[in-house]
Order: C-alpha cells, then sequence, then structure tokens
C-alpha cells in the first residue's frame, strides 16, 4: 500500500472520529478544565494538589526545625503569621508552642504521605501516564475518575481547614494513636478522621480505575509481559491501595465513633484522664488500632516508593539506551512484594510486647521482604552497564534514587530485627530511614518524571541547566539532613520531641550526674547543621518552581513528539496528546524497550513499530 | 469517545469494564468489613470475664430481617433475567419487590430494633439493700406466674437467698451465657456490693416543674430597657402592665413549665440583662420513653432540687416487664443501650450502621435505575443497561452476605 494511501486513510479515520464527537466540542471551560473526565487533565490536576500539599507540608516541617534548633526562640519571618493566623495560646510572641511543633508533625506526615506523594506518584502521574503507555483513549471509569479526584479535593480542604478552628488540627502524629486520639479534646482530631475518610474513598476509587483500565484496556498487542514496568508497578500498587485503604476506613470509623459517640474501641478499662476516671464501657483495645493502622500503613510505604520505581526504569531505560535487565525479574519481584507487603506490617509494633513466635514470624517475612526490593534495585544498577549514558536532568534524578534508595532499604534492616529495632524503635534512625527511601528516594523519581514527562504534556522543555543546578542542589543538602540523624537516633535521641532533645541533653543542667544516654553537645549541634540544610534545602526549590511554570509558556520547544526518542506507547500521541489520544489505531509489536536493536535503523524502536 | 469493553466482554478476559470493576470493589469491601469483623473478634476474646452483653438481640426478628435480604437477592436477579429476555415490565415488577424488601430491612432496624435499645436502660444504685429490694419485685411476679421464671421450681418463697439465685441465672445469660466459677464469683461480688445494675425500659418519670422568676435588672448588663421589653413580649409577659415593674423589683415570669422552656426563658433573659432564678414548684408524671439520657441528666439540680425525681422502670427480668419506682436521688449512673453503653453494643451499631448505609445506597441507586433518569439507559442501549444491573445484583448479592455473616455472628453466638 502506498504511503499516500495509508496518509488518506489514516485522515480519513481521524475525520470520522472528529464526525463522531463533533457534538461534544463546544464544552464550557468548567467542563473542559475543572469538572473534567479526561485521565490528563485528572493527572494533572492531581499533579499541581499535589505539589502544592508536598510544599505545604516541606514548609511545615521547616518551621518545625528552627524549634529544634532554637528551642523557644521566635520563628524569623513566619512567627507573627503563626501568632496573627493560629493565636498566642499556640504561638506566643512567634514562639512554636509544643502543642503547635506536635500538631505540624502530625500534619507533616499526613499531608506528604497522603497529600503529596500517593496524589502525585500514583494518581498523577499513574493517570496521565497509564493510559497512554498501554494504548488506551482514557481510563476505563472517566466519571469515577474525576469523582476520585473532587473526593480527594474535598479530603484536602477538610484536612487545611483544620487548622484554623479553634484547638487546631490533629495533633497525635500520623500514626493517631489511641487512647491519644481518641481523648484529646481538640476539634482537629475528628477533622483528621474525617478528612482521611475523603482520602481513602478517593484512594479506593482510583484504585478500582487503574486496576479494570490496565488489565481490559490495553490495545492489540499489548500483552501483559510487554507492559512498561510504569504500567506493573501501578498495577500492584493499585491493588495494594484497594486492599489495604479498607482496614484504616474501618479504623477510622471506630475511632471518629469513639470521639463523637463515645463508645470504647480503643479505650482500655480503667482509664483516668486529667485524674479523673473516664466515663465510657471500657473494654476497648488501643492494641487494635495499631494492628489496623499498619495494616493499612506498612502497604502504603509500599505505595509510597513503587511508583517511583517505575519512573526510574522508564527514564533509565531512556537514558542509557539499552533494554533494562531482568525485566522478567522485576515483574516477578514486585508481584511478590505485592503479596508480602500484607504479612509485615507488625515490624512497626515490635514494642507492644508481642510474643516471641509472633515476633519471629513477622521478622521472617520483613527479612523476605527485603529480598524482591534487592532484585529490582539490583536490576536496575545492572541496567546502567554497557550502556551509553545520556546525564540529562531526569536521568540524574533517576541515577541518584538508586544509591539513595539504597541506603534507605539498608538501614532497614537492623530495625527489621527485634533485638536491634528495641534501642532504635522511635529513635531519629528510623527518621533518617524512611525519610531516605521516600525523600531523595521516591520525590527524586518524582522530580525525575516531571522532567521527563513535560515536554509530552506541554511541548516544551524545562531549562535543563536550571534543572542540573536543582538537582545538584537537592542531592547534597537531602544528605545533609539526613546522613546525620541516623548518628543522632544511635545516640538515642526520640523522635518528636519539640526541643530538639535539649532535656535529654548533656547541655542540661538537670541532666548533670547522668553519663549515660544524655545527648551529646556534638549531637546536639547537629540539630543545628540539619535545620539549616533543610532551610537550605527549601530554597533549592525554587529553581524548580520558576523551572516549571517558566518552562510551559517559554520553554524550548520539542522538535517532534518524542523529544527522548524512546520507545513506550505515550510518546506516540501527538503533542500534548488530544481528548482520545492516539490519532491512529494503536497495534504493539514489540517489548517495552527495545533500544539498540541490533540491525535497526535507529537506536530505538517503538512498541508501535511493526517488527520486520 | 467511545471507551472499549463498556457493553461487549473482552474476548481474553471475558468481562466487561463494569463487572471487573465492581468484582474489585467488592474485593475492598470484603477488606473493609472483615477489619470491622476482627475487630469484633479481637475485642470479644479480649473482653473480661462478665462484661460482654449477651442475649440481648432479638434472634426472631434478626432471622426475620435476614429472610427479607435473602428474598430480595433473589428478586435482584429475577429482575435481571428480566432484562436478559428484554422484558422491561418484568424487570420493574421484581425491582420494585427487591426495593421493598430492602426498605422493609431498614424499616425493621430504624423503627423497630434500633429504638427499642435507645429505650433500653441500665440503672446502677448507690445502695445496695435498696437493690435487692427492686430486684426482688421482679422475683415475685415471675414465680407466681404459671410458665414462670426458671425457678418457679426451685423456690417456694421469696427468702433473699432465692430472688438472689434468681437472678444470678437472669444475670449469668446476659454476661455469661452459662454459669461457671467466673459468672458466680462475679455475680455474688456485684449483689453483695450492689454494683449490678437494674435494667428495664424507662416508661415514665417525674419531671420538675419550674417557675421562672426575676429578681432584677442589671442595667448595665449591655441590653436596653428596649431589649428587656422584646425578651419579656417574646415570653408571653405583656410589657404595659408589669414591664417596669419586672424590672424595678422583680417577679414571676413564667410559671410551671418544663425544663428546655425554662433553660430558654433563663438565657433570653439573661441575655435582656435580667437575674433570673429558676426554682421547682411542682413535679409532673410524664409517660413517655427518653432516648438517650444520660446520668448528667438525671443529676441536674434546680436550686437544690433534681430536675428528674423519679423513673419508672418496666423490668427486664420479669415476665410483663412489671414496672417499678425508683427515686433519681438513689441512682449512682444510669445508660441507655446506645453505642456508649458497651463495646459490644459500639461494636454492633457501628457493623449494623455501616451495612444499613450500604443497604440504604443501595436503595438509591435501584430508585434511579427505576426512574425515567435512569431508565434512559435503556432506550439507549439496551445491552449497557442490564450491564448495569448485573453489576449492581453483584453489589447487592454482596450486602446480602455481609448480614447473613452478622447475624449469626452478633445475634445467636
Amino acid at each position: 500500500m502506498s504511503d499516500k494511501a495509508e496518509v488518506t486513510q489514516t485522515q480519513e479515520a481521524v475525520e470520522v472520529h472528529h464526525g463522531e464527537h463533533d457534538e461534544h466540542h463546544a464544552q464550557s471551560f468548567w467542563r473542559t478544565y475543572i469538572f473534567s473526565t479526561d485521565h490528563k487533565i485528572i493527572g494533572i490536576q492531581y499533579g499541581f494538589c499535589g505539589l502544592a500539599f508536598l510544599f505545604f507540608g516541606f514548609c511545615l516541617v521547616a518551621t518545625m526545625r528552627w524549634s529544634m534548633a532554637y528551642d523557644g526562640q521566635a520563628v524569623p519571618f513566619i512567627g507573627p503569621m503563626l501568632e496573627a493566623m493560629l493565636g498566642s495560646n499556640v504561638a506566643p510572641g512567634g514562639v512554636m508552642s509544643a502543642e503547635l511543633y506536635n500538631v505540624f508533625g502530625a500534619m507533616h506526615g499526613t499531608i506528604m504521605v497522603f497529600m503529596g506523594i500517593v496524589p502525585i506518584a500514583f494518581a498523577a502521574f499513574g493517570n496521565y501516564v497509564v493510559p497512554l503507555q498501554i494504548g488506551a483513549v482514557d481510563m476505563a471509569f472517566p466519571r469515577v475518575n474525576m469523582a476520585s479526584f473532587w473526593a480527594f479535593f474535598l479530603g484536602c480542604v477538610v484536612m487545611t481547614v483544620s487548622f484554623f478552628i479553634p484547638g487546631g488540627a490533629a495533633q497525635a502524629g500520623w500514626t493517631s494513636y489511641s487512647p491519644l486520639a481518641s481523648m484529646i479534646p481538640t476539634d482537629g482530631q475528628t477533622y483528621w478522621l474525617i478528612g482521611m475518610v475523603l482520602l481513602i474513598t478517593s484512594s479506593l476509587l482510583g484504585a478500582v480505575n487503574f486496576l479494570v483500565t490496565i488489565i481490559n484496556m490495553r490495545a492489540p498487542g499489548m500483552t501483559w509481559l510487554r507492559l512498561p514496568f510504569f504500567v506493573w508497578v501501578q498495577f500492584i500498587t493499585a491493588f495494594l491501595l484497594l486492599l489495604a485503604f479498607p482496614p484504616l476506613e474501618a479504623a477510622g470509623i471506630l475511632q471518629l465513633m469513639d470521639r463523637v459517640l463515645e463508645t470504647s474501641f480503643f479505650l482500655p478499662t480503667g482509664l483516668v484522664v486529667g485524674g479523673q476516671d473516664v466515663d465510657v464501657s471500657g473494654g476497648g483495645s488501643p492494641l487494635l488500632w495499631q494492628h489496623l493502622f499498619w495494616f493499612l500503613a506498612h502497604p502504603e510505604v509500599y505505595v509510597l516508593v513503587l511508583p517511583g520505581m517505575g519512573i526510574v526504569c522508564e527514564v533509565i531505560a531512556n537514558n542509557t539506551r539499552k533494554p533494562i535487565w531482568g525485566y522478567k525479574f522485576l515483574v516477578g519481584s514486585v508481584v511478590v512484594l505485592g503479596f508480602l507487603a500484607f504479612i509485615v506490617w507488625a515490624h512497626h509494633m515490635y514494642m507492644t510486647g508481642m510474643g516471641t513466635v509472633i515476633s519471629a514470624f513477622f521478622q521472617t517475612t520483613t527479612l523476605i521482604i527485603s529480598i524482591p526490593s534487592v532484585i529490582i534495585l539490583t536490576c536496575l544498577f545492572i541496567s546502567l552497564w554497557g550502556g551509553s549514558i545520556r546525564f540529562n536532568t531526569p536521568m540524574l534524578f533517576a541515577l541518584a534514587f538508586l544509591p539513595m534508595f539504597g541506603i534507605g532499604g539498608l538501614t532497614g534492616l537492623p530495625l527489621g530485627f527485634n533485638f536491634s529495632d528495641v534501642a532504635l524503635h522511635d529513635s531519629y534512625y528510623v527518621i533518617a530511614h524512611f525519610h531516605y527511601v521516600v525523600a531523595p528516594g521516591t520525590i527524586f523519581a518524582i522530580f525525575a518524571g516531571v522532567y521527563y514527562w513535560f515536554p509530552k504534556m506541554t511541548g516544551r522543555r524545562m531549562s535543563e541547566y536550571w534543572g542540573k543546578v536543582h538537582f545538584w542542589l537537592s542531592l547534597i543538602f537531602m544528605n545533609l539532613i539526613f546522613l546525620p540523624m541516623f548518628a543522632q537516633g544511635m545516640a538515642g535521641m526520640s523522635r518528636r520531641m519539640s526541643d530538639g532533645g535539649a532535656t535529654y541533653s548533656l547541655a542540661n543542667p538537670d541532666n548533670a550526674d547522668i553519663t549515660v544516654g544524655a545527648l551529646s553537645d556534638t549531637i546536639m549541634n547537629l540539630n543545628v547543621s540539619i535545620s539549616a540544610a533543610a532551610w537550605a534545602m527549601l530554597v533549592a526549590q525554587v529553581p524548580f518552581i520558576v523551572n516549571l511554570f517558566w518552562s510551559v509558556k517559554h520553554g524550548e520547544k520539542v522538535e517532534s513528539d518524542n523529544p527522548w526518542q524512546a520507545t513506550t506507547l505515550e510518546w506516540e500521541t501527538p503533542t500534548p496528546p488530544p481528548h482520545g489520544n492516539f490519532a491512529k489505531e494503536i497495534k504493539v509489536y514489540r517489548d517495552p524497550y527495545e533500544y539498540s536493536v541490533p540491525g535497526a535503523k535507529k537506536d530505538f524502536s517503538p512498541q508501535a513499530q511493526p517488527a520486520k | 469517545m467511545e471507551i472499549p469493553y463498556t457493553v461487549k466482554p473482552r474476548p481474553d478476559t471475558g468481562l466487561y469494564n463494569g463487572k471487573l470493576g465492581i468484582w474489585l470493589f467488592l474485593a475492598s469491601e470484603v477488606m473493609l468489613f472483615g477489619a470491622l469483623f476482627s475487630s469484633y473478634v479481637l475485642l470479644r476474646v479480649g473482653a473480661e470475664d462478665g462484661t460482654w452483653s449477651m442475649g440481648l438481640m432479638n434472634i426472631t426478628v434478626g432471622a426475620g430481617n435476614t429472610m427479607v435480604l435473602i428474598a430480595s437477592s433473589m428478586f435482584v436477579v429475577l429482575a435481571w433475567a428480566e432484562l436478559k429476555q428484554g422484558n422491561l415490565a418484568g424487570y420493574k415488577k421484581w425491582k420494585w419487590a427487591t426495593i421493598a424488601c430492602a426498605v422493609l430491612f431498614l424499616v425493621v432496624k430504624w423503627s423497630y430494633e434500633w429504638p427499642q435499645k435507645f429505650k433500653h436502660y441500665d440503672v446502677w444504685l448507690n445502695d445496695a439493700k435498696l437493690l435487692h429490694e427492686k430486684f426482688e419485685k421482679g422475683y415475685q411476679e415471675t414465680v407466681s406466674h404459671a410458665e414462670g421464671g426458671n425457678h418457679a421450681n426451685d423456690h417456694g418463697d421469696a427468702a433473699n437467698g432465692d430472688v438472689q439465685k434468681f437472678v444470678e441465672t437472669f444475670y449469668t445469660k446476659r454476661f455469661f451465657k452459662e454459669t461457671s466459677d467466673a459468672s458466680q464469683t462475679a455475680f455474688k461480688q456485684e449483689w453483695a456490693n450492689g454494683t449490678l445494675a437494674i435494667s428495664g425500659h424507662i416508661n415514665a418519670y417525674e419531671e420538675a416543674q419550674i417557675n421562672v422568676e426575676v429578681t432584677g435588672w442589671n442595667a448595665d448588663a449591655g441590653a436596653s430597657e428596649a431589649d428587656a421589653d422584646r425578651a419579656l413580649v417574646e415570653l408571653g409577659v405583656s410589657v404595659e402592665e408589669a414591664a417596669e415593674d419586672l424590672r424595678k423589683k422583680g417577679g414571676l415570669i413564667k410559671e410551671r413549665i418544663d425544663y428546655d422552656w425554662a433553660k430558654r426563658a433563663e438565657y433570653l433573659l439573661g441575655q435582656a440583662g435580667f437575674k433570673v432564678t429558676l426554682s421547682v414548684a411542682g413535679y409532673e408524671k410524664v409517660e413517655a420513653h427518653p432516648w438517650f439520657w444520660r446520668t448528667p441528666r438525671v443529676n441536674e439540680d434546680i436550686g437544690g432540687n433534681p430536675r428528674v425525681r423519679s423513673i419508672v422502670l418496666g423490668l427486664d427480668h420479669t415476665h410483663h416487664h412489671d414496672e417499678i419506682e425508683i427515686e433519681t436521688r438513689h441512682i449512682s449512673r444510669l445508660s441507655a443501650y446506645e453505642p456508649k453503653h458497651s463495646t459490644f453494643f459500639g461494636i454492633y451499631y457501628t457493623i449494623t450502621g455501616l451495612h444499613a448505609a450500604h443497604v440504604f445506597g443501595g436503595i438509591i441507586v435501584m430508585l434511579y435505575n427505576m426512574l425515567p433518569i435512569g431508565l434512559a439507559l435503556w432506550h439507549k442501549d439496551r445491552e449497557r443497561f442490564t450491564n448495569r444491573i448485573e453489576t449492581f445484583g453483584l453489589f447487592w448479592h454482596f450486602v446480602d452476605l455481609v448480614w447473613i455473616f452478622l447475624f449469626p455472628i452478633l445475634y445467636i453466638l
């Protein structure tokens, strides 16, 4: 068939499509951009909301770091603002009170996890990229998709509003342990529960959508083992969300009833608050909350990290110009990881007095689950070998992900063993460990994804120069923030101390006769350097934010629909992809990472390109 | 823009999108209710002996409700089958039957089962001897009844020990299911120190009738004379005659009104700058079923007199729920069988409440699919509409299945 005939056929196909939905074209601004059912718009909505909250969550902890480094001193710039907005009982004279520190701490965790990382890594990138990568026209349930975003948005509103009600937002930690969370009189705790129910609902709707889309809407020829690894991780992440979130929703309902209807699901008999017996029926169990919470929260950490691994895989394959090493290992590992994620949760509860048999079970499963993670990381590392590496900004972030996640993962091992966890539980070591996996881990992967897919979404590139500035500053400051925390944790510094541990330091005259366990000056001084690095890290995000917004209108225009010369299907669409995504019928002929195929004309063979 | 496999199943999976979606959603629902059931098990197993209420659920009503739901599941399938054969009228018939069953289920729950519990009270007295006396009343009645309490055969007279045995059996059934060392020890202790609760329905109570008096008016309270007059008018006092007198010398504003009225008058008058005194003029017996009363209400006092002087309790442990009167000064604590009452009731209301919410949601969806707004799809795309009903049917079966687990676990075990 001649080229001309092909083109005419394609044009006809496009015209037919246009004809079919000409009636839909006259959509108002609101239906197109605000209440849209298009997965790309929804993805961008999630992305912007998520990035905004990621930044807000960071600002919360930046304020907390002042309190840790300079306890008792008024916070510069922010202090007067806090006092004006939140009142003098929580921020007297611009100084952060311990209650406010707890509020910020609890909300930092909640916001970063549920309103920052999950919406960006899973909902934003997943919504935008997954239908494109499988060759679908949209998600399976576009209206459910829209509902999921607006439920998320409502949840965010409730959480944000809770800061401004009398008593302030939740302050019982992102883990919201009872009896404190059940009994604390601030309404903010109730708002937190309501907000969580909304956020969970949003994730459940999203998860169903992702699963049905990936199972049922793959283009012809897109078999399971031809799926890009990014789609595989989103698939498993969706399963984790689908099955792990409901127990937390149940727990949230139970804790809500404890607060509002004065039940005693999590309140033990004989509870005394403020010197007085509490007039409730008792007979509940604080441990029940912990089990229900961690049953979700452990799979949740895999929800946080898997999409990041997917993004890193895409970027590495593309920028090494070679297929990923061990694709089948990756797929197998991520599936096994998904299953194992459900049976390790009590390693967060080693200090609750559990028996040795149960403890042994969870230690075993926890150690076993490290294996698939290591396999994934190893495959990604080995993929670099012999590659023709392009060191652009997305690749830099993806490369940094590997050792950073490696550090995070390895430092998790002492926490997985009961005997060592005894010393490290609830210390700064734990904070360092999980931040390494999420912060220079997932967040770097998110940055990689933003720089990588920005040209597809906008038709322009982000500035490479400022991208590299952003990268180097972030990498350096991330490590300056979190590396010393390992030392602090091993020296015995506890989490959640608003004075940075001053009460327990050697410098405190009350501790003059304590020789073992008090925090040395070196350890305490690290608080200052860590805080300084945190503030510098905040400033280092400015180039990214400016770059992001500026490049939408002024970035260098891309020369083709596939500026990175990638193989996956999302690069087959027009740029930016229109409603319906693909200009022609998509059929898949190849594996996802056919780079540098011997004998091929170019160093990449797109999935939709027929095999000879 | 056509979303593929919305109606026609995908060849390799054999499922259309909606069916796959609902099965996945149901998987998450299994986890949700599973978490609640697990919580139930953990709480029950962890409950101290004698603290878990048993045998308080009406098994007959529960069983009836179970049959109603099972029937509704059958009807929803018949409705879908009719649609598959293209018979809209048949579909409507069976769908109305399903809705009727669902509504009946909820009505039984909301208008009978739950309200019964909210009127049901446990009352703790502060006097052991009085406790024994009150329990004895029930015993006499029951023993004299032909079918009798379980102990009509064992005892002859109403010596204290026999009342004790009678109450012990009653109490054991409620918290232990059968006699054991634990139940006997627990009972003996609570009987002896009077911390056993007497239970029944509060059928009536003596409520204070309150006089509202003003004893003066504070000109600097921030309210003007006009405000004061307006407050009086609102309370039905004619202004011309007495307004100025009331402000200068005080006087009776309202006579023998109930507590809520009196409190409102107190608030209004207080806002208007008056100094208000409430006093009890007398008591009136009110026939009613108080819901959600809590201990503070019976302890509230007005000028040294209680708001509620006595309650009339229809006893649980007697055949005809015979009534006794208890003065509130002898009550140390009372509690309706509300979520706060015990952990069993807490989890009972939570699980059945969440289940009822699912039934209610199902009714809304069914109505949508019956009204012109939903039926529009039948006229546009029959197969897609039929699939929608099939998808709903799967959801409905799940809701029924949850109840089938709920009923034995909460009602029977």
